[in-house]
């Protein structure tokens, strides 16, 4: 009887996990991450600024540019996983075997730059979302620096991942706080169906800017090499396509809600804000002081996420490109560049947050521009490297890609560049 | 010393590329895009130089020996159109700056991944011999063309002089395609590493290099690599092997660690492989599998020495010499009943100074320190950090013995843990 209840079990289990969707779904849950991260890690405390600032001066007139902006993000991001998997090296070893040591020696100083840049945005991002809760940044930013450099250099990078993957959930606080602001479903559904596009400089700023902090350089470094460090096979790309899908998407939904919010309560009430803290701030009156709270909860998660991984990941590249040790399982004195670039990114990041009458604003806004002007470089190296037959083999762009990709990159340049202009002349 | 009649100069490739070549009455010819050589030599001279052609805009390769430095420039005398090739090297030859520069290579004399920032020839009897590889800093700031402004800032500042990092030719193996490494089969400079080292390698290069480098190996020391290597990589490198191949490798690996590997690979890839082997190893092998790999079972092998209680330290000497090569541990004799009862250990340096007629039964040290078989391996640590043994019998319930665990492979279990 025992017996027979058994065997009934086991073939019943049997026929589960033979199935075929089942071992896809344990495959896809192995095999995702890099897409998921690298895309979270993208709605960073720059990127809660901008939506921010754009839902509360434009209302909703913004929301419909997420939906083009997804599909050029997803079109990016799939190449950058597609080479990683074809070619099992990072983006900025491709870049320096292809085009040689000038092009890379001045193309990472760059790098260095706008990540630095990005890097102390994120720090104002721990100071402001921790000032909410009443904590001095002279406390907050120090101990967070501290906390991000003990927790890569000391810990385990596997389990450091594991945590990332697991913090994003904590980007449902901007849904829960987008609900909390009692929006009007109708409004914003039409806000979708009639685009519409405002010739004035503030508005396309700002629409440069949304599409400029989503689309940032630096994510298709991080994101190629994760794919790399994943070893994952051509055979299993097709999970990996779905990981960078669902990620684009998921960055995207966020931003949404947080736009969303926004125009609904700060936009619609006539009240102007300067960053994100302001905007956390300034929700109380409208939707209550627990929206506050996550809004600040999550700005402090985006925040201490990237500042995490920019630094590391900055100093991946830049070692990898110019062929210097990289590994967390040296010792400081074996990679010295690597620890040196990565120490240097975290205690400047922080330290210069912590300098009184520092211009923040202005850093931020800077980094912003080069990471607008450097975008359109990178793009079209990878665009070039992904038609290399050497390299892609078989796994080339398909003519309808390329021309898809080609566009997307014209549009990604204009935009930069009018972003750009905007940001010189203005 | 005889005196040397020709000047010997050492020329960097950086220099050569982008150079005008003229003819000898001074008209443009060219300029210099690359040059060819024969990487398997032991100092590869440049056979030919692969020339932009200033008319036609055509490239074409030009015989090394036809250029001549005269007075700061490349003159290529006497020029004979004739002699211009079509730009595909000879056999056995390379375009030396597509294939090396800006590529990584692997410096054996370092046991170190490093890439190429330039190339170093030796000028003599006006030919060219590859004879240094440039990973160094100094070297990346003259191919980005900041080599001068750079070191006068860290003369003036730091008083200090940058110097050229330079690898002897002799301890380089390129490692960008597979024919670069089936070139060298026969002085393969990888085989003068370190399996332990080759491994770190292994898991630092891309996965074309990963299986190119590891299949450019002989089965032995392929063996020892992939003992040493990642787990997750050595998934990787077996599945790119086809099964008789793999099957050589994993039969040289230990007993422990093949079951390990064997544990890990898909199902049917395990099968394939388990059918190939020779038929008592995938018997051990199929045994060590049935345990979980996180308790003594998993940890342990079954390839060690036991003998009877009667048999004398003679006898046992030349089962030894006879069955070492052969085994996971030869350092402790497991003294064992008939009905595989553990009775007692003895270690080789024991059986060594014994008396060669007296009786394992007499030598024997019968206070054992073994683990039971479902004994999780923390408190295993722990027995062998408090006993400084090398090798820890495995017995079940009844004290038969199953297995030993080499303090080998249950450091490789506590390593990661420690130091951190």
């Amino acid at each position: 009887m025992v017996d027979l209840h058994k065997g009934a079990f086991r073939g019943f289990w049997q026929s589960l996990t033979s199935r075929k969707y089942l071992r896809s779904l344990g495959l896809f849950f192995a095999l995702i991450g890099p897409g998921i991260i690298t895309s979270n890690v993208d709605n960073d405390a720059g990127g809660i600024t901008t939506y921010s600032l754009a839902g509360s001066e434009h209302g909703l007139t913004l929301l419909w540019t997420l939906i083009p902006i997804t599909v050029a993000l997803i079109i990016i991001q799939e190449m950058c996983a597609r080479m990683g998997v074809v070619s099992g090296k990072g983006l900025s070893d491709l870049i320096r075997e292809r085009f040689g040591a000038r092009i890379t020696f001045y193309l990472m100083i760059v790098l260095f730059l706008t990540n630095l840049g990005n890097t102390i945005s994120e720090f104002a991002g721990v100071a402001a979302s921790l000032e909410i809760f009443g904590v001095s940044k002279y406390i907050s930013v120090p101990v967070s620096a501290v906390i991000v450099w003990w927790l890569v250099v000391k810990g385990n990078y596997k389990s450091v991942e594991k945590v990332f993957l697991f913090a994003c959930v904590f980007y449902l606080s901007y849904i829960i706080s987008g609900f909390m602001g009692k929006p009007e479903w109708g409004v914003i559904g039409a806000s979708f169906l009639k685009p519409t596009i405002h010739l004035e400089t503030g508005w396309l700023t700002m629409a440069v800017g949304v599409i400029g902090t989503t689309i940032a350089p630096w994510m298709q470094f991080y994101l190629q090499s994760s794919v790399v460090d994943k070893g994952l096979k051509a055979e299993d790309y097709q999970y990996t396509r779905m990981d960078v899908i669902l990620g684009s998407v998921t960055v995207n939904v966020v931003a949404f809600f947080i736009i969303m919010l926004c125009a609904v309560t700060l936009f619609a009430n006539g009240v102007h804000i300067k960053d994100a803290k302001d905007a956390a701030l300034a929700l109380a009156p409208f939707a209550g002081e627990y929206c506050t709270w996550l809004f600040a909860i999550g700005l402090l998660n985006a925040s201490l996420f990237a500042a995490s991984i920019l630094p590391i990941s900055t100093a991946y590249t830049i070692c990898e490109a110019f062929g210097w040790e990289s590994s967390l399982n040296c010792k400081f004195l074996e990679a010295p560049q690597f620890y040196g670039l990565y120490s240097l990114m975290v205690f400047l990041g922080a330290g210069i947050i912590l300098l009184p009458d520092m211009p923040l604003i202005t850093i931020m806004f800077y980094s912003q521009v080069i990471n607008g002007a450097i975008l359109p470089i990178i793009l079209i190296f990878m665009l070039l490297l992904i038609n290399d037959k050497r390299i892609m083999g078989e796994y080339v762009n398909g003519p309808v890609m390329n021309v898809i990709c080609w566009l997307t990159v014209a549009v990604l340049t204009l935009l930069s560049f009018t972003m750009l202009a905007f940001a010189l002349f203005t | 010393m005889a005196m040397n009649p020709e000047p010997q100069v050492f020329v960097f490739l950086s220099e050569l590329l982008g150079r005008k070549i003229v003819d000898s009455e001074g008209r443009p010819v060219g300029k210099i895009l690359d040059v060819t050589g024969n990487l398997a030599e032991m100092y590869p001279p440049v056979t030919e130089v692969l020339v932009h052609l200033a008319e036609g805009g055509r490239n074409v390769l030009i015989p090394w020996k036809r250029l001549a430095e005269t007075r700061g420039a490349w003159v290529a005398d006497p020029l004979k159109p004739a002699e211009f090739r079509e730009p595909v090297p000879r056999s056995g030859e390379l375009f030396l700056k597509e294939t090396l520069l800006d590529k990584q290579v692997v410096d054996t004399d370092g046991a170190k991944i490093r890439r190429v920032n330039d190339l170093q020839f030796l000028h003599a009897h006006r030919i060219l011999h590859l004879v240094h590889v440039d990973v160094g800093f100094h070297g990346l700031l003259r191919r980005v063309g900041l080599e001068r402004p750079i070191g006068f800032v860290f003369r003036t500042l730091f008083d200090y002089v940058m110097s050229d990092q330079l690898i002897a030719w002799k301890f380089v193996q390129p490692v960008s395609s597979p024919d670069l490494l089936r070139l060298n089969v026969a002085q393969n400079r990888l085989a003068q590493l370190h399996p332990a080292d080759l491994a770190d390698i292994i898991e630092e290069l891309d996965i074309h290099q990963r299986s190119a480098v590891f299949q450019s190996l002989d089965v032995e020391t392929a063996a020892e690599t992939l003992e040493e290597t990642d787990p997750k990589i050595q998934v990787r490198l077996i599945e790119d092997l086809d099964t008789a191949n793999a099957s050589d490798i994993i039969e040289e690996m230990s007993l422990s660690e093949a079951a390990d590997l064997i544990g890990d690979l898909p199902k049917e890839r395990a099968e394939g492989i388990l059918k190939e082997m020779e038929k008592d190893v995938a018997e051990d092998v199929k045994e060590l599998l049935t345990h979980p790999e996180e308790k003594a079972g998993g940890l342990m092998t079954t390839s060690f020495l036991s003998f009877a209680p009667e048999r004398t330290a003679e006898e046992a000497m030349e089962t030894i010499r006879r069955e070492a090569e052969d085994m996971d541990l030869i350092y402790y004799l497991y003294i064992v009943d008939e009905k595989e009862h553990l009775l007692g250990v003895l270690s080789l340096r024991e059986l060594l100074v014994a008396p060669p007629q007296a009786h394992l039964s007499e030598l024997m040290d019968t206070r054992i320190v073994s683990v039971k078989i479902e004994e999780k391996k923390d408190r295993i640590a722990d027995d062998f950090a408090k006993y400084g043994i090398m090798a820890m019998p495995v017995v079940d319930d009844e004290n038969r013995l199953e297995g030993v665990i080499l303090f080998k492979n249950l450091l490789e279990v506590v390593a990661p843990k420690l130091g951190r």
